[in-house]
């Protein structure tokens, strides 16, 4: 009977579970993602002078720049400008130089300078003038200014004028600046030796625009001659020109006719067009011209040009005479079927072309057509390649190259010499929605149980017979399989081997990019398979609906698609319907005998659903666009039967319901005296949060879902909107987050955590106005009152920083306490705080009486700080996650948690510990060890006892 | 093997312990005992026995006076138990709980064999004033007994509180369920 006491108690005093350091790659994983490369702001890159180790840097679609080792494909660091900058347009741009230590970033209108090495800032400049169109390194630089850095030219751009800046590489100030008032588009700077350029879009008299390069010294920046290129007839906006060659040699100025039958080149500075004809031998039409020069300014002045069609790609080499710029054609790379890429790399002087095809890697040099080196492609992938930076390295007459290919699917991989090294699943930063799978044998024995379970005990024991003499035929393999499972299971410890406690399971992924992803949390979460859906770019999935063996993505516009769980076979697609969908509301329901009924309902923005809830045995809870709370009864979907409508000026920006799978363990809470304050338990809750915007208030309702009767409602003025509002709820007791204002001078400005619980009465031993009655209905009371209200007993923590997202651990039976999952966006972390620890009734005040103590309340402090033990994330950077979830496993003590929309985090939370696993220490050969040598031992003795025995009877007489 | 052997003689001690002391001679008890022997313990008991077996009455009441130490001894202990449990505290240890199996022990054991105590003390004449003896005997021994048990209460082992029945309630159902669609 004690036990009732002493085993939650037990729970509670005993130290939180922590992530051990040891267990860092082993129970969980990430993929620390950056997002699609930008093709043309990706690159490798020395850090330092000293060192002859390139790090891949790339600045990501998501406005992330960031370095990768090449060598095993982790991230070395990144950083996110969209959290700096005020309005990210377009990915931004990244540059970088060798034996420059910073690579220089812009994105809107800010450009920053970052450590090379390390990532860390050195500089940040905001420029006025709109956003930065161009972005360049200046190679040359004055022997005044120190060496390892060089000064950024940028270009920005704004209703019609266009500044050059000159910004030092130390400090970022601008050295001088160069206004362009003309009316022309800016368009691009580009640098020689001696001079940079400007280049401006100069619209012509009738259609067309005329190209200006202008000429400025890059000691004051004035302007010293200016060249206009009759473009008209060719030109029509910045798409039109191929190329503008950045810090060659030569810079060059690349375009094409508009049928593309010549491709015309200006090496910048000069007045000369050199016209080029395009000798389409393949006579398909060209899909896509791209250039490719070297970057720096000691290398050849020889340039590629690459032309694809829509079944495959050639190239042509042009080197430029430096004298005369002319422009003459050197040789061809011949038309290869598929896909293929080229990329530029130089060693000094010579230049190096990497074509990577679909089934091999070509290096050529840009003198010679000769091929230096070939390799076949080790997988052969349906993938096609978008873009290539390749790294070629020389040793004597033999070349090696690496090259790192973003892919169309958003996979980044690097290739050496034909050897795939790695593969980032880039992609999968735009994931919106995921779906644990359902297993379909596992719902299989369910159902069978159930079956057992609703018939007579002879028709359900000869029932299991037979389903055990079914399930002999898995009997000699299982047979076979046991002395390596022993063997195995001596080897490794518990920990590692629990996958089939349920802890290895998969979920299912969906990207707003048309892909859906299976990512198998139980090995480090790699991707099992990945298909595309719809080949989109705004793939608005609305909720995953995993079924057994099957996975169904639900989108916006009514349609989806349904894919095999364990193959990623599309298996069925709906077409989409006319109505725009707002939520979906994915219905599981156990539908008596047969197994859980699954069903989805469409929400139309104004929260009305789309079909009639024939399907529901119950009521529906939807939210609107206009920032109300709707509730819906059977059959009847045109008028709602209740409408919940926030005081004036408040709007409902959140609403949270308990998880569908919210097991409680005990319905009471056992006091230190032994007496029982019982829980306020209804499915049926939602947690409701408004804003005033204005007013800077924010209200939380708990709502009844059935009745929409308000169970409990806090208003909190001075909130700040802007800030991130969340909530949770769970069992008995809700938490909800916000930055409050003081208002007064007693109360606290902060980030707050309000943590309630409800209980059903205020007095212990006491079940409230409803008894010991079995059930309860929000709708029908004898008494005629509706529901009871609860009683709310509340307590609020100051935090350190913002949550963005509240979840709750959930598992199977709910006996281990619950963690409130917090994500943590400005530490880039996830936390799981302990219930305990927020529990309300912790004593205010006063030391807790030893009453208090038993049950194990503390003293409350109204900081809360954050226990290292407390991060599940560890020391990893789990940056930009929008979404937590948690699934039960079928071990009781824990919860396998995953976290998406930007990283990809994965891990397994024991808040209680690992009650029910061995742990590592624990050696099972050890004990098999012991047990034979104890054997060995009692044998051996056993006969010497038995002899003295014998002979003190003998000698005793 | 075949037929047992007679029993061997008697030792001479035994002969000599078994037959009763022979008289001093005249002689003999004129001689003053060694210093330290005090012959009065001797003379004493023989003195005491002799009454005791001549009179039934005295021995019967010396019984019962034996019997009452009997049944009043369960008493003293009462006192030591109560602060040893006092002291040993309400927690769950091997140690108190050792205690605790103790204090059962003892009165459940005397209780079984109330009879077997007073056996030496029962005879036909006594057999009916030793009832009540038996009673405050049995009365003694519960006494311990309630002292053990309001130590397992203390010690909270016994199902007195609301929350022991507390995993026999069950959650109150809802007849309505709700679905959730919910935004954000």
């Amino acid at each position: 009977m004690r036990l009732q006491v002493v085993l939650p108690l037990a729970a509670c005093l005993s130290p939180v579970a922590a992530i051990f350091s040891d267990e860092v790659n082993h129970i969980d994983f990430h993929h620390a993602l950056l997002g699609a490369p930008s093709p043309d702001s990706t690159f490798f890159l020395k850090p330092s002078s000293s060192s002859n180790a390139s790090l891949l840097y790339t600045i990501s679609e998501k406005s992330i720049v960031g370095a990768v080792n090449p060598r095993d494909g982790s991230l070395i660091w990144r950083q996110d400008l969209g959290r700096f900058s005020s309005s990210p347009t377009g990915p931004g741009i990244l540059r970088g130089l060798d034996g420059n230590s910073a690579v220089v970033s812009a994105a809107g209108d800010s450009i920053s300078s970052w450590s090379a090495q390390d990532g860390k800032l050195i500089w940040e400049s905001r420029l006025y003038g709109g956003a930065v169109a161009d972005l360049e390194l200046l190679e040359l630089h004055d022997a005044s200014e120190s060496p390892d850095s060089r000064d950024a030219i940028a270009l920005t751009y704004s209703d019609g004028t266009g500044v050059v800046r000159r910004l030092d590489g130390d400090l970022g100030k601008t050295k001088w600046e160069y206004k362009d008032t003309s009316g022309d588009m800016a368009f691009q700077v580009s640098s020689s030796p001696t001079e940079i350029f400007y280049i401006s879009l100069q619209p012509a008299l009738l259609k067309g625009y005329r190209i200006k390069v202008t000429a400025l010294d890059p000691v004051t920046g004035r302007q010293s001659r200016h060249v206009i290129l009759n473009s008209e007839s060719d030109v029509t906006g910045q798409e039109s020109i191929l190329f503008v060659g950045a810090n060659t040699a030569s810079p060059l100025i690349v375009w094409t006719d508009k049928s593309l039958k010549t491709l015309k080149v200006n090496v910048i500075g000069t007045k000369h067009v050199t016209s080029l004809p395009i000798d389409n031998a393949s006579g398909l039409d060209i899909g896509e011209i791209t250039v490719h020069a070297p970057r720096k300014l000691n290398s050849l002045a020889h340039f590629l040009v690459h032309y694809k069609t829509k079944s495959g790609a050639w190239a042509e080499v042009y080197h430029v005479d430096m004298k005369s710029s002319v422009v003459t054609k050197a040789y061809n790379l011949p038309y290869l079927q598929g896909q293929s890429v080229v990329a530029t790399n130089n060693i000094n002087a010579n230049v190096y072309f990497t074509r990577v095809t679909d089934a091999e890697a070509v290096v050529v040099s840009s003198a010679s057509h000769g091929i230096l080196g070939r390799w076949k492609a080790d997988v052969s992938t349906s993938d096609p390649a978008l873009h290539a930076v390749a790294d070629v390295v020389t040793k004597g007459k033999t070349v090696a190259v690496r090259s790192a290919v973003i892919r169309e699917s958003g996979d980044w991989s690097l290739i050496r010499n034909g050897h795939t090294e790695w593969t980032r699943p880039e992609a999968l930063v735009h994931t919106v929605a995921a779906a644990w799978a359902v297993e379909e044998d596992l719902e299989d024995l369910a159902h069978e149980l159930e079956i057992e379970g609703h018939e007579s005990l002879v028709g359900a024991y000869i029932h299991r017979v037979k389903r055990h003499l079914r399930d002999l035929q898995y009997f000699p393999e299982w047979l076979k399989d046991l002395p390596k499972r022993i063997v195995t299971s001596m080897l490794s410890d518990e920990v590692s081997n629990l996958d089939s406690f349920g802890v290895a399971q998969s979920i299912i992924l969906a990207t707003d990019k048309g892909r859906v992803y299976a990512l198998d949390t139980g090995r480090h979460g790699i991707i099992k398979w990945a298909i595309q859906a719809e080949k989109t770019s705004d793939w608005d999935v609305k909720a995953i609906l995993a079924n057994p063996g099957s996975a169904e993505v639900f989108l916006g516009d009514g349609s989806s698609v349904r894919v095999n769980s364990s193959t990623g076979e599309i298996l069925a697609k709906s077409p989409p319907t006319d109505v725009k969908l707002q939520t979906i509301a994915t219905i599981n329901q156990q539908a008596g005998l047969s197994a859980a009924q699954n069903g989805a309902i469409g929400i139309r923005g104004d929260g009305t659903p789309v079909a009639p809830l024939d399907l529901l045995s119950g009521f529906l809870v939807t939210t609107s666009s206009d920032g109300r709370l709707l509730g819906w009864a059977r059959k009847d979907s045109k008028f709602p039967v209740w409408d919940f409508v926030p005081p004036a000026g408040q709007k409902v920006v959140k609403a949270v319901s308990r998880p569908s799978h919210d097991p409680v363990a005990s319905i009471g809470k056992v006091l230190g005296d032994r007496s029982v304050l019982y829980k306020y338990l209804n499915p049926n809750l939602v947690l409701v949060t408004a804003v005033n915007e204005q007013e800077h208030i924010a209200g939380f309702y708990l709502l009844d879902g059935v009745s929409g009767k308000v169970l409990h409602s806090v208003s909190r003025a001075g909130v700040d909107p802007t800030q991130p509002i969340t909530s949770a709820i769970s069992e008995n007791w809700f938490a909800y987050s916000f930055f409050g204002d003081a208002l007064e001078e007693s109360s606290a400005k902060g980030y707050q955590l309000v943590v309630s619980e409800l209980y059903e009465s205020p007095i212990v031993n006491d079940r409230g106005p409803l008894g010991s009655a079995g059930n309860f209905s929000s709708l029908h009371n004898e008494r005629g009152d509706s529901l009871p209200l609860p009683h709310v007993v509340s307590q609020s923590f100051v935090i350190a920083e913002p949550i963005s997202h509240m979840a709750v651990t959930q598992t199977r039976q709910g006996i281990t306490i619950r963690q409130l999952l917090c994500v943590l966006p400005s530490s880039n972390a996830i936390v799981g705080i302990p219930r305990h620890v927020l529990d309300p009734r912790r004593p205010v005040d006063r030391d807790p009486t030893s009453a208090e103590a038993e049950e194990g309340l503390f003293r409350y402090a109204p900081f809360l700080e954050f226990d290292g033990r407390w991060y599940l994330s560890h020391s990893r950077d789990v940056a930009g996650i929008k979404t937590v979830l948690s699934q039960p496993t079928l071990l009781e003590s824990t919860s396998l948690i995953f976290a998406f929309g930007g990283d990809i985090f994965g891990t397994r939370a024991t808040p209680s510990q690992a009650f029910d696993i061995l742990g590592k220490s624990f050696s099972k050969l050890q004990l098999v060890l012991t047990v034979v040598a104890l054997t060995g031992g009692v044998m051996f003795l056993a006969p010497m006892a038995r002899a003295k025995q014998v002979n003190m009877l003998w000698k005793s007489t | 093997m075949s037929s047992p052997l007679p029993p061997p003689p008697p030792p001479e001690w035994v002969v000599a312990m078994n037959s009763t002391l022979p008289r001093p001679t005249k002689a003999a008890s004129s001689i003053p005992d060694p210093p330290g022997f005090s012959s009065g313990r001797g003379g004493k008991q023989r003195q005491q026995q002799q009454p005791i077996a001549k009179k039934a009455e005295d021995t019967d009441a010396l019984k019962m006076k034996k019997a009452w130490e009997i049944a009043i001894a369960p008493s003293k202990q009462l006192p030591m138990n109560a602060i040893m449990m006092y002291m040993s505290g309400n927690s769950l240890q091997i140690f108190s709980i050792m205690m605790v199996f103790m204090l059962f022990k003892g009165p459940i054991q005397g209780l079984i064999s109330t009879n077997e105590a007073f056996a030496r003390y029962e005879t036909p004449s006594t057999r009916g004033r030793l009832v009540a003896v038996k009673l405050v005997y049995i009365l003694m021994q519960l006494l311990l007994l309630a002292l053990g048990i309001w130590k397992v209460n203390a010690m909270g082992l016994l199902p007195t509180t609301r929350s022991d029945w507390l995993a026999w309630e069950s959650e109150r159902q809802p007849l309505e369920r709700a679905f959730f669609a919910l935004k954000g």
